[in-house]
């Protein structure tokens, strides 16, 4: 048992170790039973649930060739139609150029034979899909209430300062945009946070250079 | 009579009304069939029901909740209350909502007086509102074509996406974003340039947020009079209103009519209306090129027709009314018989509606084409309604031209003729060789009917007033045609009409009142479908 | 155990390998006693799993409550048209975090319960909508199913039955109305995720116009239990009127929060005080709010007799929803905590109907100010009065999700919107 005086635990990540469990990061992601991913997709039923937020970004990558190609067309086929496959063609264009541009809205439009008008109207409805470029991690902090009950402000704005931009905003290095997000789902292990495909979580203030500095080194 | 219900109708109470309407009719449409109306923004007969203003709910009785009348079909021995507490505050509770945001920008918005938002707000809406935050700013959007878009008028019906999307099928418009930061948009700046349709969007906006650039700030609505017509853009005939103003026409609008037009127009007749305004007009009769009065004029080409009976070539143009063609008809007849030859624009491609197929864009761009193909007239001109006169040009008989303006030709036109009569609204060089140049109105100056693409004959009123002394081209040529047998000469232009319809059997038995503000079929002869 | 604290309260018939890596593939879990259920549901066949299942008298977890069994009878029986099965992991509602660790951790138990949903609702597709931030979670639900697909548990013939059951892992992005279940529809269509207008039901018009079934992820991983052990052995935890056992995420001020798996009727302050760890130092209760974000909360002398049942909750003044409990002590600024959940209703808002499209925006913005201290006592009585009015009105709940917090805050805690409107004092730090 932790101290009682404090928020229940302080693990920053993975919330893997309170003392009943004994797991390594790999194993309470499940990054070990996953394994690398490829890009032509696996089985057909995955092949749309890939991350579609990297950190590394082609904004000109074509939609689509080669292996991502091969995985469209598998994704495709679990779909009884175009329209009802727009969301994870969304979701590739974006993984692979970083955000949903004019251009790359059209293209997709043209790729499913939808008007681009209303490939516009779904893409804008939902809030995954960045409208602008954004940096090369994108930081949505929970700040819904059983985050903001723990303190998912306060972390909010250690993550602003200690990255220097503003709310909404890229910093100068190109690095860091930081949003607040609405319940992440991980309401257990406050505060939350969302970094491009992971989740860090039991974060505080104190947690968040250690977290920018693993964010630099290890890309992810 | 409940003994004579069948199980396809539904009776149902509304207001205290039993009304009884086909099985699958929405209360919405069943109170409207009662007269009882109820306000709704998001439904629209020609579009899909989405049920999403909320504005159209009522109660039902033994219901817990109230119900979307545009959506929840009747049922038998249901109890429908438009007008209890419940339905009445619920109203006034949207219109509240609606009021949140919506800018109080009456005094500039074209929209004023037939908005449909002052309309519900002034008749249920609270005296005082109790927002206080400050409103969403949008700013006015140019959406391309003839439309602009005030954002912060808006009223999310999204009646413009889903008529772009289900009757245009072009979908040019979106809702983007989500929840109180929707609003409508194009697809970035690709707006709504080169569709044919759009203009409807700017008649179905409840609200002053889908405006016409060309109507912006000219006139206030509650100043125009508003006239039933028929579109003389092209052979469809769409059922149109005049809107005018200090005897000027401001804007056309259609007028629903399910077998013609549905509720639609296209933009190229919408926005064809100037030349109905022009004033370079013939306003007075004229007799060997001076200017007289009508008695005069007319008594000396009764006259000449009497001397100079036979030899008669006509022309008309497929702007003619049926009463002026039909009646030129009989009067060349009665004169010894002629060929007939008339023009018209035309082009090479129709453009269908593709949600409402019934209504197209037809290649033939004048009203009254099947006017004069009923009446046996010979078609002659090219696409731009030019040439084709040259056996007329040097005739040496009777020549009358009944409404075509010649307008190509010159001054050697018509200059051999015995006899020749121009009856034009506009003036014309090649009429100074005409003895008699007489002033008649354009369609919009006068009552008459048109038969359009598919046989219908449909009626239109004047909106306008007839500059000067023009006189109706069906009067001046029954009163010859009178003159000539004995008989009576139409005082009115039904008379005119059916005057017409004796000597002609696609019109016969068809009256005024037969057709009124919704036309009727012309009688196909023997043997072909449709009799 | 419930992860990341267990309690020996908790009776573990989900969550027995939560935290066991082992667990989540295809070989443990059969190790484990998993992929019993299905052939036995195809030995049954599909009535009767329906009705084994209605036998149960299991509930839907999502947060509605209504039961599963006989949703799935309400499938067409002769299979004309396909017919979908419709995982709903959306798990979006503030305060719920049970689904991410039943997908994460016992991945296969809810691969089998939506295969024996699929059979017995006749459909051969099925597709779990994932929520597009449950990136991780997502990718190791999917390498399960491609266990299940290499293991021929899905695929043309199940387990060697002759049953087709094909499942497709599709991915959100972002947008709690796709929780809801036409919402969910319309966004697995490729379109704006909007609800639709109820009648049709899904289960006459639902994805693609075809009949479907949704339901949540810890209602289908319930199904393979009851059917390898029979509706009565469900029965034998929980209350006659919700039988069965619940994953409680309990968040907020207590010492150890997490999801705890009790049989339902668990009194509400011995799951805080006892399983939990209750208080913090020096800290006392304030109000709970027993079902995530979306139901009224309740103060703290109405926790006390709290029973956690659907029928329960109604009792003490709230609703059950999804089982999240939220727990807020004396440190909480209601004011705040209030206008945050609304302005995440209006964040989320889809943005149809009228009343919650602008109403959500207008009591954020009303909440806003008397936050800031620029509010009066007039603006409690709009509050309450807007918030009715948004009530009963709308397509889907969001607008009574709205009014749930504002009116029951503001009748139970009336006098720290006061003391922020008279004096600008806030009762409440966080």
């Amino acid at each position: 048992m932790s101290e009682s005086s404090k928020i229940p635990f302080n693990n920053p990540g993975w919330a893997g170790n309170t003392g009943e469990f004994d797991l390594t990061e790999a194993q309470v992601r499940g990054d070990d039973y996953v394994g690398k991913r490829p890009p032509e997709g696996g089985h057909p039923s995955g092949a749309s649930s890939y991350p579609y937020m990297l950190a590394d970004k082609h904004p000109d990558a074509p939609l689509f060739e080669g292996p991502y190609k091969e995985r469209w067309e598998k994704l495709r086929t679990r779909y009884p139609n175009a329209r009802s496959a727009l969301l994870p063609t969304l979701g590739m264009a974006q993984e692979l150029r970083g955000h949903l541009s004019p251009e790359t809205l059209d293209q997709v439009a043209k790729l499913l034979d939808l008007p681009p008008a209303y490939v516009r109207g779904v893409a804008t409805f939902y809030t995954m899909y960045n409208k602008r470029p954004v940096g090369r991690f994108l930081i949505q902090v929970c700040t819904n209430i059983s985050c903001n009950l723990c303190g998912g402000e306060d972390v909010l704005q250690a993550f602003l300062n200690n990255t220097g931009t503003e709310l909404g905003e890229t910093s100068e290095d190109g690095n860091f945009t930081v949003i607040e997000a609405e319940c992440l789902a991980g309401c257990g292990f406050p505060t939350t946070v969302q970094i491009n495909s992971r989740y860090y979580e039991n974060v505080t203030p104190k947690d968040v250079p250690g977290i920018l500095e693993r964010l630099k080194a290890q890309g992810e | 009579m409940a003994d004579q219900q069948s199980p396809q109708t539904v009776t149902l109470t509304i207001d205290g009304m039993e009304v009884t309407v086909p099985k699958g009719t929405t209360i919405l449409r069943a109170a409207e069939s009662a007269g009882v109306k109820i306000p709704h923004y998001c439904y629209h007969p020609g579009l899909s029901s989405p049920a999403m203003c909320r504005l159209c709910l009522v109660e039902v009785e033994g219901w817990p909740k109230l119900a979307p009348s545009c959506k929840t079909t009747v049922a038998d021995g249901q109890v429908v209350l438009t007008q209890s507490e419940k339905a009445r505050s619920q109203r006034q509770g949207v219109l509240e909502f609606y009021l949140v945001n919506h800018p109080l920008d009456c005094p500039i918005c074209d929209q004023s007086g037939e908005c449909q938002l002052q309309d519900f707000v002034f008749a249920e809406g609270r005296e005082h509102g109790r927002g206080r935050e400050p409103k969403r700013v949008l700013g006015r959007d140019d959406f391309g074509g003839d439309v602009l878009f005030n954002g912060d008028r808006c009223v999310m019906c999204t009646r413009c996406v889903r008529f772009m999307r289900e009757v245009a099928e072009d979908e040019r418009l979106c809702v983007v974003e989500r929840g109180s930061r929707a609003i409508i948009d194009t697809f970035f700046d690709r707006g709504l340039e080169g569709s044919p349709f759009a203009g409807n969007i700017v008649d179905i906006c409840p609200v002053g947020a889908l405006i016409s650039k060309d109507f912006l700030h000219k006139a206030r609505a509650w100043d125009l009079d508003r006239t039933p017509s028929v579109c003389p853009s092209c052979s469809q005939g769409c059922n149109i209103q005049l809107h005018t103003r200090d005897n000027l026409v401001q804007r056309l609008k259609p007028r629903e009519n399910l077998e013609v037009n549905g509720w639609w127009m296209c933009d190229f007749g919408r926005h064809n209306y100037e030349w109905m305004n022009r004033t370079d007009r013939l306003e007075q009769p004229m007799v060997e090129g001076r200017v007289t009065d009508w008695p005069r004029a007319l008594q000396d080409l009764l006259g000449r027709l009497r001397e100079h009976q036979g030899d008669v070539k006509a022309v008309c143009w497929a702007h003619s009314p049926n009463e002026e063609m039909g009646l030129l008809k009989a009067l060349v007849e009665a004169l010894g018989g002629g060929e007939i030859l008339y023009r018209s624009p035309r082009t090479h491609d129709e453009i269908v509606l593709p949600g409402f197929p019934l209504l197209a864009r037809r290649k033939d761009l004048a009203p009254n084409v099947k006017g004069a193909e009923i009446l046996g007239f010979e078609r002659v001109g090219d696409d731009e309604a030019r040439g084709g006169l040259g056996a007329l040009a040097d005739h040496a008989g009777t020549l009358l031209v009944v409404g075509d303006p010649l307008v190509e030709l010159d001054e050697s036109f018509g200059a051999k003729a015995r006899l020749f009569v121009h009856m034009a609204s506009y003036p014309s060089r090649a009429a100074s060789n005409a003895h008699f140049v007489l002033p008649i109105p354009t369609f919009a100056e006068q009552e008459g009917t048109y038969t359009n693409v598919q046989g219908r004959v449909q009626r239109f009123w004047p909106g306008l007033r007839a500059p000067g002394n023009a006189r109706p081209g069906w009067m001046v040529l029954g009163a010859a045609l009178a003159e000539l047998t004995g008989g009576g000469a139409p005082a009115r232009a039904d008379q005119a009409f059916s005057l017409v319809a004796e000597a002609v059997s696609a019109f016969a038995g068809i009256t005024y009142r037969d057709m009124g503000t919704r036309g009727a079929l012309v009688n196909e002869p023997a043997g072909v479908a449709g009799d | 155990m419930a992860y990341p604290y267990t309690h020996a309260k908790e009776v573990r018939l989900l969550s027995k390998h939560f935290g066991d890596p082992e667990a989540r593939t295809l070989q443990g879990w059969k190790a484990r006693g998993g992929y019993q259920a299905l052939p036995r549901a195809f030995e049954l066949g599909r009535e009767k799993v329906i009705d084994e299942v209605k036998a149960s008298g299991l509930r839907g977890r999502g947060g509605a409550g209504f039961p599963a069994g006989v949703k799935w009878s309400f499938m067409p029986k002769e299979r004309t048209r396909p017919h979908y099965l419709l995982c709903n992991a959306d798990e979006s509602e503030p305060g719920t975090f049970k689904d991410r660790e039943l997908l994460r951790w016992t991945p296969h138990q809810v691969i089998e319960g939506m295969a024996i949903a699929a059979y017995a609702t006749g459909a051969e597709h099925a597709y779990i909508y994932c929520r597009g931030e449950f990136f991780e979670t997502t990718q190791v639900f999917a390498r399960a199913v491609e266990e299940a697909y290499e293991a021929g548990i899905l695929g043309k013939d199940s387990m060697g039955s002759g049953v087709k059951i094909d499942l497709t892992v599709h991915v959100g992005a972002g947008a709690y109305i796709c929780g809801e279940e036409t919402g969910l529809m319309n966004s697995l269509e490729g379109r704006r995720g909007q609800p639709r207008v109820k009648p049709p039901f899904p289960a006459q018009a639902g994805y693609m116009g075809m009949p479907s079934t949704v339901n949540n992820v810890e209602t289908l991983s319930s199904v393979p239990f009851i059917v390898t052990n029979g509706g009565e052995a469900y029965r034998a935890y929980g209350t006659p009127d919700s039988p069965g056992t619940k994953l409680f995420c309990v968040s907020g001020h207590v010492r150890r929060p997490g999801n705890y798996e009790l049989p339902l009727g668990f009194p509400l302050m011995e799951l805080i005080d006892d399983v939990c760890g209750g208080m913090r130092e020096g800290r006392s209760l304030k109000g709970v709010i027993p079902g995530g974000s979306s139901v009224p909360i309740l103060n703290a002398e109405e926790c006390r007799d709290c029973l956690l049942s659907y029928e329960g909750v109604v009792k003490a003044g709230s609703q059950l929803g999804c089982a999240s409990v939220i727990v807020m002590d004396d440190s909480t600024d209601i004011v705040k905590q209030v206008r945050r959940m609304v302005g995440f209703y209006a964040h989320e808002s889809c943005g149809q109907c009228t009343p919650c499209r602008e109403g959500s925006a207008w009591v954020e913005k009303i909440l806003r100010r008397i936050e800031d201290g620029r509010g009066t006592e007039e603006d409690l009585d709009t509050l309450v009065e807007v918030t009715t009015q948004m009530e009963g009105t709308t397509i889907c709940v969001l607008s009574d999700s709205v009014a749930a917090p504002v009116k029951s805050s503001i009748n139970k805690f009336r006098g720290e919107y006061l003391a922020r409107i008279r004096t600008g004092e806030k009762v409440g730090a966080v």
